[in-house]
């Protein structure tokens, strides 16, 4: 266990958390250095949005410790600079999407509304009542809600989840356009084209950071040459050092 | 009609509730709880209407009719000069008094007796509760003093004297200004608590609580948000009551809209404290048997507080209801403005409800969202 301090942008040390008898983060240890693009991987409750929440404050945790931009969590005074994006689409059904994005800017009190809009292809639908939209245009637009005020954190939680693959890609240029600049991402997923984006992935599995590295550095250590077998194959490998 | 489909339903519909035991749990016990209320406002029946009586009579007449009258369950008498009833009335410590004139044994041949009656007016109940005392009283109190005649006993026909409104009053006036507090609290509510859970339900609260927002940013924010609406249908509430209905009013209509705001803003905090221990839109619907039905029974819009069960009372006075219905009671019915201290207490109350309501709401509202 290390203890948390340096220049990283997101540090975790020995990190705990439990909802009653269920283990949700069994001490995980993380730094992630400042414009770089993580993706946390792993299956459907393994741990990926608890983390996430931890990281914003969220959460309690029992143990462990977490530091944020340079700050020790939880911290209210960091949370104007990070961009936090729920899994399901959080946005107000009744309003136009313009004006979604205008409220999320207000309450960072800062924010081009236009450049978000433009960011997830959403300006020809910046008047629409946001309920009237598409699933995956409500995703776009959830994302344009936690960029538009320029994050220097961004915290992403399965952000691409209904979007069609060529607008995921267009997305996740103006994402690595967004670290270029200094923006650190940190996004949980479980696509496997997305995981190619990250310059480091965390394998997690039952709370537990099973394996990290590149995408070129995990296929190697799992001796595949695709990265979803290689994390089945790690992650078969972590099951089995966990049994008795 | 398929019984294994229909019954996939039934079944379907029985675990719900068992993996929602507050569901289950109000179900069993708001029953018992509105009917216990009602049966301990109603069981009693009603209290005595409180009278005063000046007896001035110099003959036997006056007397006698006060002694009947204390024997009578209509009322209680009390005796005492005529300003301290003028007080008493105004205070409301009296619903109403007698004054006997000095020549009252005197005047029995002339017909014309001069009993004057006072009441308050503002509850048709005792007033005709005192009438119906007088009406059995007299003929007893006569039968000692009057000479055998073959004429029949005099009518007492005793024309009540109205310290405010009048008899043109109907239950719609009695009711409908206490009324107009309780629509207002009961809609806000419903509306704030809702909307706020919304807020939760659909994860945009934990959005909010992820930015630099503070809880009571968010909790004055809507409280503002939700009084302009609620200003609006104040307004509406009041066009709607006084001109259309034809509510009588003997007050300032800016008094009236003074107390429905802070009704209001009591209720929307209410709404967002008490959004904060329900999990669905159903849950949070399902606190109004619990918060709005006891104080519709017990605000005195129903059965005046003051003829409640003791302990009743002081359940009564700690809900915010009570204080409104008692605040447009005093400005509508009764034309008093802020010189009266009963009036000021009522605004005092709501307003400190209101702040009450505010700092629970920011309080309880976590950031944390488990």
């Amino acid at each position: 266990m290390t203890k948390p301090t340096g220049p990283e942008a997101v540090r975790v040390a020995g990190l705990h958390k439990s909802f009653g008898p269920l283990v949700a983060l069994d001490g995980i240890d993380l730094a992630v250095p400042p414009g770089q693009v993580y993706g946390l991987l792993g299956p459907n409750g393994a741990g990926k949005t608890t983390l996430i929440r931890c990281l914003v404050g969220l959460l309690h945790w029992e143990q462990g410790e977490v530091e944020v931009l340079g700050r020790r969590m939880p911290d209210e005074s960091v949370l104007a600079e990070i961009g936090y994006m729920t899994q399901a689409a959080a946005l107000y059904g009744d309003i136009t999407a313009e004006d979604n994005v205008r409220f999320f800017a207000a309450i960072h009190g800062t924010g081009d509304i236009d450049a978000a809009l433009r960011f997830v292809h959403l300006e020809d639908r910046r008047r629409s009542v946001t309920a009237t939209l598409s699933g995956g245009m409500r995703t776009r637009l959830s994302l344009a809600c936690t960029i538009v005020h320029r994050p220097r954190l961004l915290l992403l939680d399965e952000p691409t989840v209904g979007v069609d693959p060529q607008l995921r890609a267009e997305l996740w240029d103006g994402l690595r356009a967004m670290a270029a600049d200094g923006a650190t991402i940190i996004v949980s997923s479980h696509v496997m084209d997305e995981a190619e984006r990250c310059d480091r992935l965390g394998l997690i599995l039952d709370g537990r950071l099973l394996a990290e590295g590149s995408a070129d550095e995990l296929r190697t250590q799992a001796g595949t040459d695709r990265l979803e077998d290689a994390f089945l194959a790690l992650a078969a490998q972590g099951t089995r050092a966990d049994a008795p | 009609m398929s019984l294994r489909r229909t019954l996939a339903i039934t079944r379907r519909l029985l675990a719900q509730f068992r993996h929602d035991h507050r569901t289950l749990a109000l179900l069993f016990v708001a029953p018992i709880l509105i009917l216990g209320i009602f049966a301990l406002l109603f069981e009693n029946g009603t209290s005595p209407a409180a009278l005063g009586v000046e007896n001035l009579d110099r003959g036997g007449l006056g007397s006698r009719l006060v002694t009947r009258l204390e024997a009578s369950e209509l009322v209680a008498v009390e005796e005492a000069s005529r300003p301290e009833l003028d007080q008493s009335l105004e205070d409301g410590e009296l619903d109403g008094f007698l004054v006997l004139p000095a020549d009252l044994t005197e005047r029995l041949g002339s017909g014309e007796l001069g009993i004057e009656l006072h009441v308050r007016g503002t509850d048709p109940g005792s007033t005709a509760a005192i009438q119906r005392a007088m009406a059995q009283a007299f003929p007893e109190a006569l039968a000692g003093v009057l000479p055998p005649t073959g004429a029949g006993p005099p009518a007492l026909d005793v024309e009540p004297i109205y310290r405010y409104g009048g008899a043109e009053l109907d239950t719609l006036d009695l009711l409908g200004g206490p009324f107009i507090g309780l629509v207002v609290f009961f809609l806000v509510y419903v509306v704030t608590s809702v909307s706020f859970l919304r807020e939760r339900t659909l994860g945009t609260l934990e959005r909010l609580m992820a930015s630099p927002l503070r809880r009571s940013e968010i909790v004055v924010g809507y409280m503002a948000g939700f009084t302009v609406i609620a200003l609006v249908q104040a307004v509406e509430v009041l066009v709607f009551s006084v001109w259309l209905l034809d509510l009588y009013n003997a007050g300032n209509l800016l008094l009236v809209f003074l107390i429905e705001v802070l009704l209001a803003l009591g209720a929307i905090n209410l709404g967002i404290f008490l959004s904060t221990f329900a999990r669905s839109e159903f849950q949070a619907v399902q606190f109004i048997p619990l918060v709005i039905t006891p104080q519709i029974l017990l605000s005195g819009l129903l059965v005046p507080v003051a003829s409640e069960p003791e302990w009743l009372q002081l359940v009564s006075n700690v809900m915010p209801l009570t204080y409104a219905v008692d605040g447009l009671k005093a400005i509508m019915l009764e034309g008093r403005g802020l010189e009266s201290g009963g009036l000021l207490t009522d605004l005092a109350v709501l307003a400190g409800f209101a702040v009450l309501a505010l700092l629970a709401a920011s309080t309880t509202l976590r950031r944390t969202v488990a």
